[in-house]
């Protein structure tokens, strides 16, 4: 499956073909299963009117038979009624009715115990059409006491002609059919007093009956029953359901609720047409009563009969369809295929070109269509893209000369810085530790000290702006204050003479804040001037000193120098704002509360204690660019050997 | 379907088994004087009877082949008869010599009767002896026409068999009143479903389920059943003449016990039972069909187990027949009533 999927969507062609194969088919659906859905309906209508009139038709016949039996009866019975007085008479008359009607299968002219008191308790005329042999015979013995037959007591009760169930009147020794009957009885009456007198019956054979509904065949799988006033099958193409099971019988054991709505119209006399199944067959059944007899009769359709034809013709438009449509899915990708080719080419190219090789030549098409205007389009991008990328093969070859020149830079930066600690390891009263780390490759930030004449001269200060230029601002600020405080001037003589120097041809209005300290080592006293610079931390707290200008900015100006008596065992850590103005991802700013309380309880090493706010900024700022130079310088004089 | 298959196999293999233990025991028998008993009719208590012309006993059920009679034919057909010796002979009457003229002159020699027929036909002069009761229960059910009630239809015909089966029914119209007009009737439902008839006399295991098969809606309103009432009299049992029972004791206990085995066989194998049911109907051609048989053949069982117990009793109980002598004798049914005792052996 997935490997057909891949199949399809690896090409434009064929998505497309099939998106419009699966429209035309939805189209084919909808159109054909309205057409269909009619068709049917008008199939369904024509069947039944076929079925209906077959079985009207049917009925008919039927009825036509059962009226020539009443009329044959109707013409004798009057004179039996006339000559009530001869029963010998009576022989006569079931045998004439016989010979004038050769369809008719028997006759019995039948009478109450003892109404012929000459003949006893029995008697009944009765002639038999044995295959056009017809035999007639006194009937009516304590073995067969007609009396008490269906025929005889249904004519007696009704006070009226009727038809009997169908039945089998055989009996051993005794003049009777071996075949299944059925008979018109009619009362009779004696015309002096109008009392009951016996009972007319005339026989058919059921087997015409069954010819003739069995005959009614609308379709070759179709066939005809008929059912008794009790649902028993009469009629059945199932010999081995004939007058043993009725149309309820299997629902006795197997509830079948549409079988015995079938059952209950039929034998209610009703007329109509149900749909369901009959022995699992899906089957449209007609049924219609059979005069006023109690019968019932009925065709039986599959409905693969029916639809048979129609559902052949439905099966064939399909696989049409179907096959056309696979035709069209093919032809359509094809030629969808052909008209894409130049786009699959200019996939291919492209995608050389991708690999590196732009001097990759591009097909030349005479399109114009939206396919032309791309491959055009993609040759104008094709050639620019070869432009650019040898702009860039230059701009990069030029960066990465800046980069490494820069490298170097930072390398002599570095150097110029002292960076090798303990700085005065012959000296344990001094803790002394420092680190710069610039932003960019090269920074603006400086510190230095050195010890002349057991003072240490120390200063850290911050170029404004970053990168080269201020790197350079920075060397020579650094430059300058190794020159001018190796001549054991005061902090704010070396900030005067520093600041002149570097305010001269300053076009560029660059500056630099500093903090500029001298540390005597035997007295610990401490004199510094602070040049704008941030105010450095002693025992956990900001220092309180004037204010002075940046150095750098104008000439000629005085700075105010300070002193503190002595700071001996005071941990100072004099820094640029990379600290303090450290920002993380949020632009918050590591700011001077976790500065001072970090100071606050630090007792540790200048170098631990360094690293330490290294390792906090950097777990503040996280994945933040670092927005500025970071430098620290952190001081301890912790013996003094006066 | 399979489970249905699975339980018709396992029957079909129950009776193969039992067959082959019949077959087993019958040739064990063979050869042996007087009265041999083998380690399976000692457990069951059967005693062979020695042989002799007058084992030879001529059953007539009192109808033509049906599961009424199930348990006959299962005791003839898996040779329980040949087990206590006997030679059996089923021979149904037919619709012109019924099974009490084939007892009248002697070609039968054992019947079944309903215990009220019994009691008309010693009363009449011929002395019947019961050597087997099946019945417990009445069958008899009257059926009204849908949405009356069988029991208020004064003057409406009510259809009743012209062969008999009549007492009860005329004595309770009598005693209690209820103006019902008979019509004698051959034995079948059609004119009821005509509408000639307002109600039908029925038994519940035959012309009941005829209605049901005809579509006939019954319920508890159009229904009236004598064994729900105190008219629950035994029905069926195995009768013979007091003059052959005299001359052939023990050969009418061996039918008597062998057919009641027959009866307990069939009460616990059904559907084996009704195969051979249906190998008798379809030999006599019988209008009707297994699944009426075999509604037939429940109706018959249940109506076999009394209603205290719950068990096959195969006993006709003293109270029932001075109950019904009475009552037959009030309503001139009986010229003389007629014991227990003459009815029994």
């Amino acid at each position: 499956m997935n490997r057909l999927l891949n199949y399809i969507r690896e090409s434009l062609a064929r998505r497309l073909s099939l998106w419009i194969t699966m429209m035309a088919a939805l189209i084919f659906i909808v159109t054909l299963g309205y057409m269909f859905s009619a068709s049917r309906k008008a199939v369904r209508n024509e069947s039944i009117a076929h079925a209906t009139e077959l079985l009207n038709s049917t009925a008919l016949r039927v009825n036509a038979m059962l009226e020539k039996v009443k009329i044959a009866t109707d013409n004798i019975d009057w004179l039996v009624a006339r000559h009530l007085d001869g029963p010998d008479s009576m022989f006569v008359y079931s045998r004439r009715i016989l010979i004038n009607n050769p369809d008719l299968k028997g006759c019995s002219i039948s009478f109450e115990p003892y109404y012929f008191k000459e003949k006893g308790q029995y008697f009944s005329a009765y002639s038999l059409n044995e295959n056009g042999v017809i035999t007639t015979e006194e009937q009516g013995s304590n073995t067969y006491q007609y009396f008490y037959m269906d025929w005889y007591l249904q004519a007696k009760l009704r006070q009226a002609p009727c038809w009997t169930e169908p039945y089998n009147d055989y009996q051993e020794q005794v003049l009777s059919s071996t075949e299944t009957i059925m008979s018109y009885c009619k009362p009779l009456y004696d015309p002096k007093d109008s009392t009951f007198v016996g009972v007319m019956s005339t026989d058919l054979a059921l087997s015409w009956l069954s010819q003739t509904i069995s005959a009614v065949k609308p379709y070759p799988n179709s066939y005809s029953i008929m059912l008794g006033r009790g649902g028993t099958y009469f009629v059945h193409p199932d010999s081995t359901k004939l007058s043993l099971q009725t149309i309820f019988t299997e629902t006795l054991e197997k509830p079948n609720p549409q079988l015995t709505a079938l059952g209950k119209a039929m034998t209610n006399g009703e007329e109509g047409m149900m749909e369901l199944p009959i022995d699992g067959v899906d089957s449209y059944v007609f049924y219609k009563p059979l005069g006023d007899t109690g019968w019932s009769t009925a065709i039986i359709c599959p409905e693969s009969d029916i639809f048979g034809g129609f559902i052949k013709y439905q099966r064939v438009v399909w696989i049409i369809i179907a096959i056309g449509l696979l035709l069209m899915m093919t032809v359509l990708s094809k030629i969808l295929e052909r008209q894409l080719k130049p786009l699959g080419r200019l996939a291919y190219q492209a995608e050389t070109i991708a690999g590196g090789k732009f001097d990759e030549t591009l097909p030349t098409t005479t399109r114009f269509d939206e396919i032309g205007k791309l491959n055009q389009s993609f040759s104008n991008m094709q050639k620019s893209l070869v432009k650019y990328i040898e702009e860039l093969t230059i701009t990069t070859a030029n960066k990465e000369r800046i980069e490494g020149e820069l490298r170097i830079a930072r390398e002599i930066q570095m150097g110029m810085v002292p960076r090798l600690f303990p700085a005065f390891p012959e000296r344990d009263d001094i803790d002394l530790y420092a680190s710069m780390t610039p932003a960019k490759e090269v920074g603006g930030d400086l510190y230095d000290f050195f010890i002349q004449h057991n003072k240490m001269y120390f200063c850290i200060g911050d170029v404004s702006g970053k990168g080269v230029p201020a790197s350079l601002f920075m060397a020579v600020t650094r430059n300058l204050f190794r020159v001018v405080a190796q001549q054991e001037l005061p902090p704010a003589e070396i900030a005067r003479q520093i600041n002149d120097t570097l305010s001269e041809d300053n076009e560029q209005g660059m500056f630099v804040t500093m903090f500029i300290g001298i540390l005597d080592l035997q007295t610990g006293k401490l004199d510094f001037c602070n040049c704008g610079h941030n105010p450095p931390v002693i025992d956990g707290k900001f220092m309180e000193m004037e204010p002075n200008t940046p150095l750098g900015l104008f000439g000629g100006i005085d700075f105010i120098g300070e002193t503190i008596d002595d700071i001996e065992d005071s941990m100072m850590l004099l820094y640029t704002d990379g600290l303090n103005e450290a920002e993380n991802v949020e632009h918050e700013q590591f700011g001077d509360d976790r500065l001072l309380d970090y100071m606050a309880q630090n007792t540790s090493t200048a170098k631990t204690t360094i690293l330490t706010i290294q390792k906090m900024v950097a777990a503040f700022v996280g994945e933040a660019e670092p927005s500025d130079d970071l430098t620290m310088l952190c001081l301890k004089l912790k013996e003094i050997n006066k | 379907m399979k489970k249905l298959l699975h339980n018709r196999f396992v029957n079909v293999i129950a009776l193969i088994v039992v067959l082959c233990l019949l077959g087993c025991q019958g040739k064990k028998a063979e050869g042996t004087d007087n009265v041999t008993v083998d380690a399976l009719t000692q457990a069951d208590d059967i005693v062979k009877l020695p042989d002799s012309k007058d084992n030879t006993i001529v059953f007539t059920p009192q109808w033509t082949p049906q599961a009424q009679f199930a348990g006959y034919y299962v005791a003839k057909e898996l040779g329980m008869y040949d087990q206590y010796g006997l030679d059996v002979k089923i021979e149904h009457p037919t619709s012109t010599y019924s099974a009490i003229d084939r007892i009248r002159s002697n070609q039968s020699h054992a019947t079944t009767l309903q215990l009220l027929q019994a009691m008309e036909i010693i009363d009449n002069g011929i002395p019947m002896v019961n050597i087997l009761q099946t019945s417990m229960n009445n069958a008899l059910a009257i059926v009204a026409k849908e949405g009356n009630n069988p029991l208020n239809m004064k003057s409406k015909r009510v259809g009743i068999w012209s062969a008999g089966f009549d007492q009860l029914p005329i004595c309770m119209n009598i005693k209690e009143n209820l103006g019902l007009e008979w019509v004698r009737i051959a034995s079948n439902v059609n004119l009821f479903l005509s509408g000639d008839l307002d109600a039908i006399t029925v038994m519940t295991y035959n012309e009941y389920y005829q209605l049901v098969q005809a579509g006939v809606e019954i319920t508890d309103e159009n229904l009236f059943r004598f064994d729900n009432s105190d008219y629950n009299i035994q029905e069926d049992g195995v009768y013979v003449t007091r003059d052959y029972y005299l001359k052939h004791q023990m050969q009418s206990k061996a039918f008597a016990a062998a057919s009641k085995k027959g009866w307990e066989w069939t009460a616990a194998h059904p559907e084996e039972a009704l195969d051979i049911v249906m190998k008798y109907v379809n030999e006599y051609h019988i209008a009707t069909n297994r699944i009426m048989q075999r509604l037939m053949l429940e109706e018959i069982i249940k109506l076999q187990k009394d209603h205290e117990t719950g068990k096959q009793e195969f006993k006709l109980k003293r109270e029932m027949v001075e109950k019904a002598s009475e009552l037959m004798h009030e309503y001139g049914l009986l010229a003389n009533e007629v014991s227990y005792e003459e009815i029994m052996p």
